[in-house]
């Protein structure tokens, strides 16, 4: 079996970052920015798996298995964010919410 | 014994802190427990402190009790300091101690009756206590730290009470004079202090007051005229004796306790004190003699002439507290403080004689409306007599002994060195009793004889009543036929008071008669050579031509007066110019408000409103305010509440960090 060089997955994973962070930037929609923080925490992840099996380490699985955890705590705060932002104000466009200017 | 005379000052601070918190809340009976019992428990443990002392041999009736250690720093080695609290007790100490809560005891219960309508009752003992407080604290302490607390205390105790009535202009005025003038003192005592400490690496008086003193003639004289600066301002002499006049604002029994009886002595106590310090400074001696005739005889010029009878009193006290300065500054210590207590005893009994004057004419102080008092007030006028004969010399009241004790010492001091200047003072001295004499009298013939000046009958009793409800302190006179004695509680301390005056002379020396080894104050003064061995043993013959002397000015003023007042004062507007100038008290407030006071003021409103208000401090501070205001309108531009441009410039950042470490290799 040909194997895949560890470029590629690592080119794949900043290619998946870098669609996350703009993602986060241009889109105004807050579930659509959530799933863009996604692609990027699953982006390192992507690099964490790559590097751990070339590097015939354990390491990095491990520190997936945290970011998995830490994402899945975050979606429910954030929805309940979200949830609670769109009951008062019937809306959850980002950019309406800019009351903390200086 | 220490703890016992701890309590001395203790009590009078409880005492002050009870009223003080609870005074407002509790009957008017209470208050009276607290104060008195204050002020009598510490007279009682005076007085046991000064039994157990003559129970003590001689040598050993110095005590220099510490009772905390306030401040230690350093260790054993190499330079440390120590700063403790104690108390210094002697026997000048102790006679200080039973003046100031003895005539302060009598005070306390005399203003029962004076100050019972007034509605600050509770406050006005409280201010008492504390300042009790204050002047036990001033005179027992054993360092010149805690003396300057002391006299610090006082002072602030004397402006509370000077400003006692607060809602009068004048009075708040007079207090801030008096407190003005007194903080100059306290600066010179605290140079003083400073340079004792420079020169001496201690404030104790045990370190400071021992000899041989080891320290230059020339500083030495610095300190003394230093602290002279402190007694002048403290003692009211010239030139720094404007407050005690206006001080007589006060209510009549601090006029008493404060302004005549025992603040003010606190200078002549001081140059006793630490006359160690000043028999090694024959200059600041000298100046010290000079002041006090000076002051003994200006005053007493202007007291000839003054129509409010609380002024004449305060005038003759600086003119007796220039006499004690006088004898102190020919080393005669003992006499001065002799002087102070006999002087304690009938200067207290005139002004609280003149408040139940004033109290009895519902606050009337003018000469000029009085009169005939003495068939309507027998104690009073009696016991106004008695003071009247003590302070003009009259023998054998207590005022003859004390002063002719400082008369004779200057004449022998004058005989012995032979010095001119002393001469003059001798005669300063002659004068000034023949003066202190006249006005004393006139004062007295003023208020009690001839007829009353006031409203003399009554019109109809409605008037009456409407005066009633007008209070206290109206500016209508009183019909005399209402006139009354005033009540026990303030006669029974002129009785005392009155003893006091007659009996205090036989303290003192009477080698005039013969008797030299009787002479228990100043023996017990003198003894442990606390003030020297007697400069000079004055021979009978001085002794009796100084007295004599004395006696003949005495009975001349008196006889002037005699023949001028006897059927009563009266008053006649003059335009003498010397009498207007005398009677204006020589101008000097004028000319130091227009000469130092307005100048000053003027300067104040000049700098003030033009230049520092105006343009530098105002613009100064606004220019600073807006710079930040402005850059800081700049930088709030950032801070936009849109999440996107946050994020992107954490990602723009993380970027920089990458492409910097990416070029860096």
């Amino acid at each position: 079996m040909a194997s895949v060089p560890l470029s590629a997955y690592l080119i794949i994973s900043a290619i998946l970052f870098t669609i996350g962070a703009t993602g986060v930037l241009i889109r105004r929609n807050p579930l659509i920015i959530f799933m863009s923080i996604e692609l990027m925490l699953n982006a390192v992840n992507l690099s964490f798996v790559a590097l751990s099996h070339f590097l015939d380490s354990a390491d990095g699985q491990m520190f997936v298995f945290i970011v998995l955890t830490v994402a899945a705590a975050e979606v429910v705060v954030g929805l309940a964010l979200i949830v609670s932002i769109f009951r008062s104000r019937r809306n959850i466009d980002v950019d309406e919410m800019n009351l903390l200017r200086g | 014994m220490a703890n016992l005379s701890l309590w001395i000052l203790l009590f009078p601070l409880l005492g002050f802190i009870i009223l003080g918190l609870l005074g407002r809340f509790i009957q008017r009976s209470a208050v009276l427990a607290v104060a008195w019992g204050a002020c009598g428990l510490a007279f009682l443990l005076a007085v046991i402190n000064f039994f157990s002392m003559l129970g003590t041999p001689v040598s050993q009736r110095v005590s220099d009790q510490v009772v905390f250690n306030w401040l230690t720093s350093g260790t054993g080695n190499g330079p440390s300091l120590t700063i403790s609290f104690g108390q210094y007790l002697d026997p000048l100490s102790i006679t200080m101690l039973l003046v100031v809560t003895g005539v302060g005891l009598l005070i306390h219960i005399y203003s029962a009756g004076y100050m019972e309508e007034d509605p600050s009752f509770w406050r006005f003992f409280a201010y008492l206590n504390f300042f009790i407080f204050a002047m036990v604290l001033l005179v027992s302490a054993d360092s010149f730290l805690f003396l300057l607390v002391g006299w610090a205390l006082v002072g602030l105790a004397s402006f509370l009470l000077i400003g006692f009535w607060y809602q009068r202009r004048s009075a708040v005025a007079a207090a801030q004079k008096a407190f003005v003038i007194n903080v100059i003192g306290d600066f010179g005592l605290m140079l003083a202090s400073f340079l004792i400490f420079v020169n001496f690496h201690s404030l104790n008086f045990s370190d400071v007051l021992k000899t041989p003193v080891s320290v230059d003639t020339g500083t030495i004289t610095a300190i003394c005229l230093l602290l002279f600066v402190a007694c002048a301002a403290k003692s009211a002499q010239l030139p720094l004796y404007m407050w005690l006049p206006d001080a007589m604002e006060g209510p009549t029994p601090v006029s008493a306790l404060i302004h005549a009886a025992t603040m003010v002595t606190a200078g002549v106590y001081l140059v006793a004190r630490t006359h160690i310090l000043f028999d090694f400074a024959p200059l600041a001696l000298n100046v010290v003699a000079g002041i006090g005739g000076a002051t003994a005889l200006f005053a007493a010029s202007i007291a000839l002439f003054q129509l409010d009878i609380k002024r004449v009193l305060a005038y003759s006290t600086i003119s007796q507290l220039g006499y004690m300065f006088m004898a102190e500054g020919v080393q005669g210590y003992s006499a001065g403080i002799f002087h102070l207590v006999t002087h304690a005893f009938f200067k207290a009994l005139l002004f609280l004689g003149a408040g139940a004057v004033i109290h009895a004419l519902e606050g009337e102080q003018d000469m000029r409306k009085m009169g005939g008092l003495w068939s309507r007030m027998r104690i009073t006028a009696w016991t106004f007599l008695i003071a009247t004969l003590a302070i003009s010399g009259i023998p054998p009241l207590a005022g003859f002994w004390s002063k002719d004790d400082i008369l004779s010492t200057l004449l022998a001091q004058a005989t012995k060195t032979g010095n001119p200047g002393l001469y003059i003072l001798w005669g300063i001295g002659l004068l000034t009793a023949g003066l202190t004499a006249f006005y004393m009298f006139r004062l007295f013939f003023g208020i009690f004889s001839g007829h009353y000046r006031g409203q003399p009958v009554a019109v109809e009793q409605k008037e009456e009543d409407e005066e009633e409800v007008a209070g206290h302190h109206h500016a209508g006179s009183v019909y005399y036929y209402y006139i009354e004695e005033v009540p026990p509680v303030m006669s029974i301390p002129l009785i005392m008071l009155a003893v006091l005056s007659v009996i205090g002379g036989f303290l003192g020396s009477l080698s005039l008669v013969g008797l030299v080894k009787w002479a228990p104050l100043p023996n017990f003064l003198n003894s442990v050579s606390l003030l020297g061995a007697p400069v000079l043993e004055a021979s009978t013959t001085i002794v009796w031509i100084s007295t004599a002397t004395s006696i003949l000015s005495a009975l001349l003023g008196f006889t002037l007066a005699w023949l001028l007042y006897r059927k009563g004062f009266y008053y006649k507007e003059s335009r003498n110019p010397l009498y207007r100038f005398v009677l204006n008290k020589y101008y000097v407030d004028e000319a130091l408000s227009f000469g130092l006071i307005k100048p000053i003021l003027g300067l104040g409103r000049v700098v003030g409103n033009a230049f520092l208000e105006g343009s530098v401090l105002d613009s100064g501070s606004r220019g600073i305010a807006g710079l930040f205001r402005g850059i800081s309108t700049g930088i709030r531009k950032v801070q936009t509440g849109y999440t996107r441009n946050y994020a992107l410039s954490i990602l723009l950042g993380v970027v920089l960090i990458v492409v910097y470490y990416a070029v860096r290799g």
